[in-house]
């Protein structure tokens, strides 16, 4: 019990700081860089739903992503609907996705799902470039409208999603849906004699991972009212893999930190920007020689006293 | 009719040459190589260097360059994915980590726009109406031999004798005292070289960009799937099948819809077949 009230502590301080953090600003440049790291985070937490606990890397996460910005970009600037409604419809395009991929790969072992969805992404980019009667091209959708007027709005939105994003999927992390998952992680074949229906479990993960990103590709075609083929980049991919990495794979809380300090870093680091993924890939590296278990969920269990 | 005829039989060329590599290094070391489109880049990108600032003589250059990424592939084995082997995940990730360090690099130090390779050979040839132009044909000539030699070596020779017995079992292997991990280098150079021979030979028709590593490797990942992962037999079949299939959809549909032929292939593989054209069932 004392260490579900640490815990809660320690959740409501980060939330409070991340509140607290645009206020101090006072700045729109900041309450925007902030409010990316936050989609970030939700993009983070939901790869890590499905592929941290599981074991099976996802490395087109983009596919998710692009597809509910482009869906919410369909939805605002060609038929004219109200923003809002591009956030569910989003999600639901994510789904669409995610089962077209996933249902002929996750039945099999192997790297299948992996090389997939990265493929699935890759080309999606390209048909975005491609068909760009419908899809603007390199130039994407611009001239979205926003979701509210207010940046700070914005921010405080995009907060509220990342928090009940990170919540609900740490719960379900921590029943026996997540013992699940991490089983399949440890040995299939046994979850498979113990009677359990491990392809359902991984689908089904699959789906809840792309509903999340696929929101969070929606607030990001939101926030920048605009969409480019470059919400499919595998860039985008691996920079949400590196950030569940330095978080601490297989802990949700861990790559929710991961993100949101990596994505703030080149801006920290001015000048930097333009290296990011240069940046990013050495601390990849880093990490695998050296702390295979990633940097912020470590931490937090050494703060937090006893595993 | 001629045009899909030669225009496939090059592609599926270049194909089969980033493909054999690509199922090789992952039959044999298990090691799935996100880094492999990374050696079809570093090729090209090395032929222009030593052509352009360097002016060797291109003959000269094309081996350097293939023998320099063969030589790279062999030191990422042992530095960098040596260490990681217990875990796949990390050797998965550190491979990704040296594709983006490539991508990165190329575009600091050359930047973003596209660079050229002089072509081997200017002369076209004319044929019942339709000019094909040498460095193509010069392409699917060293694509056909590069695969016969691999396959020579690799039925013919000691190390592929070994190479073989690893891929069958490597436990086994080991105990007969086949050195594993010298294998996996030299198996890890191969991969890499192949994959630089076609980047070099593609480099003048094709364009040399830092983000050019990504769709070859693509490509390669989908003749892998459908030709059954660690079965080169396999990869050689889907290569020809989805560099005729691409080259027809070209010709008859528009060249927009090419890049959906693989990933319909791939995921028509995974239901129907899943353990690819020529691969083993029981393969994991």
């Amino acid at each position: 019990m004392r260490r579900l009230n640490k815990d809660v502590i320690g959740a409501l301080t980060v939330l409070a700081v991340l509140a607290l953090a645009p206020l101090a600003a006072q700045s729109d440049y900041v309450t925007g860089i902030l409010t990316v790291s936050l989609i970030f985070g939700i993009w983070a937490v939901s790869w890590d739903f499905m592929s941290g606990l599981s074991g099976r890397e996802n490395f087109g996460h983009a596919l998710f992503i692009g597809a509910g910005a482009y869906t919410a970009a369909f939805v605002d600037g060609k038929f004219d609907l109200s923003p809002w409604w591009g956030l569910p419809a989003g999600a639901l395009v994510a789904v669409l996705f995610s089962l077209i991929v996933g249902f002929p790969t996750l039945r099999l072992r192997g790297p299948y799902f992996a090389l997939a969805m990265l493929a699935a992404a890759t080309i999606m980019q390209r048909l975005m470039r491609i068909f760009w009667q419908y899809t603007g091209g390199e130039e994407g959708i611009p001239g979205l409208d926003p979701l509210f007027d207010e940046p700070l709005s914005t921010y405080y939105f995009c907060l509220g999603a990342l928090a009940l994003v990170t919540a609900a999927l740490l719960a379900l992390a921590r029943s026996s849906w997540g013992t699940i998952l991490r089983a399949i992680r440890g040995d299939e074949a046994a979850c498979q004699a113990a009677g359990i229906n491990v392809t359902f479990y991984k689908i089904a993960s699959l789906v809840i991972s792309a509903a999340c990103a696929g929101t969070g590709g929606a607030l990001y075609a939101d926030y920048q009212q605009a969409v480019t083929p470059d919400v499919f980049a595998v860039a985008l991919s691996i920079t949400i893999i590196i950030m569940v990495y330095v978080g601490g794979m297989g802990s949700i809380y861990g790559p929710m930190g991961g993100a949101i300090v990596l994505a703030l870093l080149p801006e920290v680091l001015r000048g930097l920007g333009e290296y990011r993924l240069w940046v990013y890939s050495v601390i990849l590296m880093f990490i695998l020689f050296f702390s295979p278990d990633g940097l912020v969920a470590p931490l937090w269990r050494r703060l937090r006293g006893a595993p | 009719m001629f045009n899909i005829l030669v225009y496939g039989a090059v592609t599926s060329a270049i194909y089969a040459m980033l493909a054999v590599g690509f199922t090789l290094i992952f039959g044999v070391a298990r090691i799935l190589n996100l880094a492999h489109g990374a050696f079809y880049g570093l090729g090209a990108y090395a032929a222009y260097v030593m052509t352009g600032p360097l002016h060797w003589p291109l003959p000269l250059a094309a081996v350097a360059a293939v023998l320099l990424v063969a030589g790279f592939g062999a030191a990422m084995e042992r530095v960098l994915v040596r260490p990681l082997r217990q875990s796949a995940l990390a050797v998965l990730m550190i491979t990704l980590a040296v594709a983006l360090i490539f991508e990165q690099g190329m575009f600091l130090l050359f930047g973003s726009e596209a660079r050229n390779v002089p072509a081997f050979v200017t002369d076209t040839w004319t044929y019942s109406g339709l000019d094909i132009s040498g460095q193509r044909l010069l392409t699917l000539a060293v694509g056909v031999l590069v695969l016969c030699l691999l396959y020579l070596f690799i039925q013919k020779t000691r190390a592929g004798a070994a190479i073989l017995a690893i891929s069958q079992d490597p436990e086994g292997a080991q105990y007969m005292g086949i050195p594993a991990n010298r294998l996996y280098s030299l198996v890890m150079a191969l991969s890499a070289g192949i994959a630089a021979t076609a980047g070099v030979l593609t480099a003048p028709f094709l364009t040399v960009q830092p983000t050019m590593d990504l769709l070859p490797m693509v490509k390669a990942f989908a003749i892998v799937i459908v030709g059954g992962l660690g079965s080169i037999p396999g990869s050689i079949l889907a290569a020809l099948l989805l560099g005729y299939s691409e080259t027809v959809v070209a010709y008859t549909v528009s060249p927009a819809w090419t890049e959906i032929v693989s990933l319909i292939a791939v995921l028509l593989t995974l239901i129907l077949r899943p353990a690819g054209l020529l691969g083993k069932r029981a393969a994991f």
